[in-house]
């Protein structure tokens, strides 16, 4: 991508600042890829069997070998549209699925969720966005409370609205922006304990304002850390990339927790996984 | 606003945050005001006071605000239509943190969020970023002067439209933000608004920015071509011509 870029910049010869056209040509071609998975991937696809992950690497032995190693553990997978949101659309939609099927969880979940804004708006967001985001975020989350623990067929249709309010743009955006302020939130509550993960000179809040806030930035170790130590849940992230051997490593988040949410990792994207 | 609600789905999020940032923004300030159009939530109208001991001391600037349908997860556009000397008129704007991803835009960031780092980046030297304009403090103060007299074709007379309220100070979230704003122009040119009558306009004349560093590939590939083409031609018409004239001068 940016080999192209850079290319087409080659045959002006008569730029005044390279650098900038440059950038613009990056951003241009970016924002054409993202039209394009966008109007190709939904936001939460729908529930595959694992066997579906064995063809998209039909002629790849080494990831083969670790498909196998995956499906000893897990049946199902769901695709997220790989927009930089993925690991907090997977996540939030993952753990409200599971809240569907754990009253006990769901009233622990809801007591964190109630007191979070008062952290962010304490922070100094602006209280009217943050309310505006919070107020989205908790009509999904009380939606899925009245009926956590109820008969089957009604979770059905419930787990279907879910589906479709995820696959709504503004909703599901809003849902990722407040898992976001949330990240953050926690990341400046306890800034001399991340500190330490930052690489080079940032700061905490310099870090949060460039690669936790803004929309479609990917998420690191350090942000998975943040949100689950946050709402005290347990994520589970099967690490499936080239390293040496047949087995897919897994990391809990927070260590030692029993995980709620599992999720496939492969090098810049997250689905979910289910057993 | 009763109008708009029905007018749009106040069910989808953007229009809900809109809004709220109408309700939110409804008390002119000292600073700013600004509120959307009567027919159109995702097109504002905005004021703002010129930041005092700075050459726009005494300006009042007007603008629009242009709302993507995807607000707040994409910024807002900014044009202003007061000249100032600062920032070139009809032409989009967008903020971005400095020296980062223009693309930074967070969704928790508002229109007074804009506005608030539109007035403190005014003084800011423009350093010959595309849209930015370097007048003399001179001419700033003189437009400062003339603009108290701008005329908004929809909004009438611009310097009435702020009132005596102090504006809520800036947060300490908002601050940081705003010390890291910066605003740009984007890339391609505004598609020109309709036409307006601006009193102030004759004084100054427009300096037109070279839209050379935005040609896309796709034109320069076609400059190239053309180029090619028009070679392709003289050598052409060169090499007849010759042959003609070696004809001509052997009948001779």
């Amino acid at each position: 991508m940016a080999d192209d870029a850079s290319s087409s910049s080659g045959c002006a010869g008569n730029l005044v600042d390279n650098s900038i056209n440059q950038d613009e040509l990056i951003m241009k071609q970016q924002r054409e890829i993202e039209k394009e998975i966008s109007e190709t991937i939904p936001l939460v696809g729908e529930l595959e069997p694992l066997a579906s992950l064995e063809k998209e690497y039909n002629e790849d032995p080494v990831y083969l070998l670790k498909v196998k190693d995956l499906s000893s553990k897990y049946k199902n997978i769901r695709r997220t549209r790989p927009d930089g949101n993925c690991f907090f659309r997977a996540f939030s939609y993952a753990y409200l699925e599971h809240l569907l099927k754990d009253k006990t969880e769901y009233e622990k979940f809801y007591e964190i969720a109630k007191n979070s804004k008062e952290i962010l708006v304490a922070l100094g967001f602006s209280q009217f966005t943050v309310e505006d985001f919070y107020e989205t975020f908790m009509e999904v989350v009380q939606r899925v409370g009245e009926h956590a623990g109820g008969s089957p067929d009604r979770l059905d249709e419930i787990r279907a609205e879910l589906h479709e309010k995820f696959n709504r743009q503004g909703h599901s955006d809003y849902i990722v922006v407040y898992l976001r302020l949330v990240t953050s939130g926690q990341l400046q509550t306890q800034q001399d304990f991340y500190q330490n993960f930052i690489e080079g000179s940032r700061t905490v809040t310099e870090f949060c304002r460039q690669e936790v806030e803004p929309m479609y930035k990917e998420s690191d170790h350090i942000h998975i850390i943040a949100l689950s130590n946050a709402l005290n849940v347990g994520v589970r992230v099967k690490y499936m990339d080239r390293g040496v051997g047949s087995q897919v490593i897994a990391h809990d988040f927070p260590e030692g927790a029993q995980p709620l949410v599992h999720l496939l990792y492969r090098p810049g994207h997250y689905d979910i996984l289910y057993a | 606003m009763a109008e708009m609600g029905e007018k749009y789905n106040t069910k989808c999020p953007g229009v809900k945050r809109l809004m709220r940032e109408a309700m939110e923004l409804a008390e002119a300030t000292e600073e700013y005001c600004a509120r959307p159009l009567e027919d159109n939530l995702f097109e504002w109208h905005f004021t703002v006071q010129g930041p005092k001991g700075t050459d726009f001391e005494g300006g009042v600037y007007h603008g629009r605000i242009l709302l993507p349908k995807e607000y707040p997860m994409h910024p807002p556009h900014i044009i202003l239509l007061t000249p100032n000397g600062r920032f070139e008129v009809n032409k989009k704007i967008c903020l971005s943190i400095s020296g980062h991803h223009p693309e930074t835009w967070q969704p928790s960031w508002s229109i007074r969020t804009a506005l608030l780092a539109l007035i403190a980046f005014m003084p800011t030297p423009a350093e010959g970023t595309i849209g930015s304009l370097d007048y003399t403090p001179a001419e700033r103060k003189i437009l400062a002067k003339k603009s108290a007299s701008w005329v908004c074709p929809q909004c009438g007379d611009i310097s009435n439209l702020l009132s005596s309220t102090a504006a809520k100070p800036p947060t300490e979230e908002e601050q940081s933000v705003l010390n890291q704003i910066a605003f740009k122009a984007e890339e391609e040119q505004a598609p020109k608004p309709p036409p307006l009558e601006e009193p102030a306009q004759e004084v100054e004349p427009q300096i037109l920015e070279s839209t050379e560093s935005s040609t896309s590939f796709l034109d320069q590939l076609t400059e190239i071509l053309v180029a090619l083409l028009v070679g392709a031609i003289a050598i052409f018409v060169y090499r007849r011509w010759s042959t003609w004239y070696a004809i001509a001068e052997a009948e001779m």
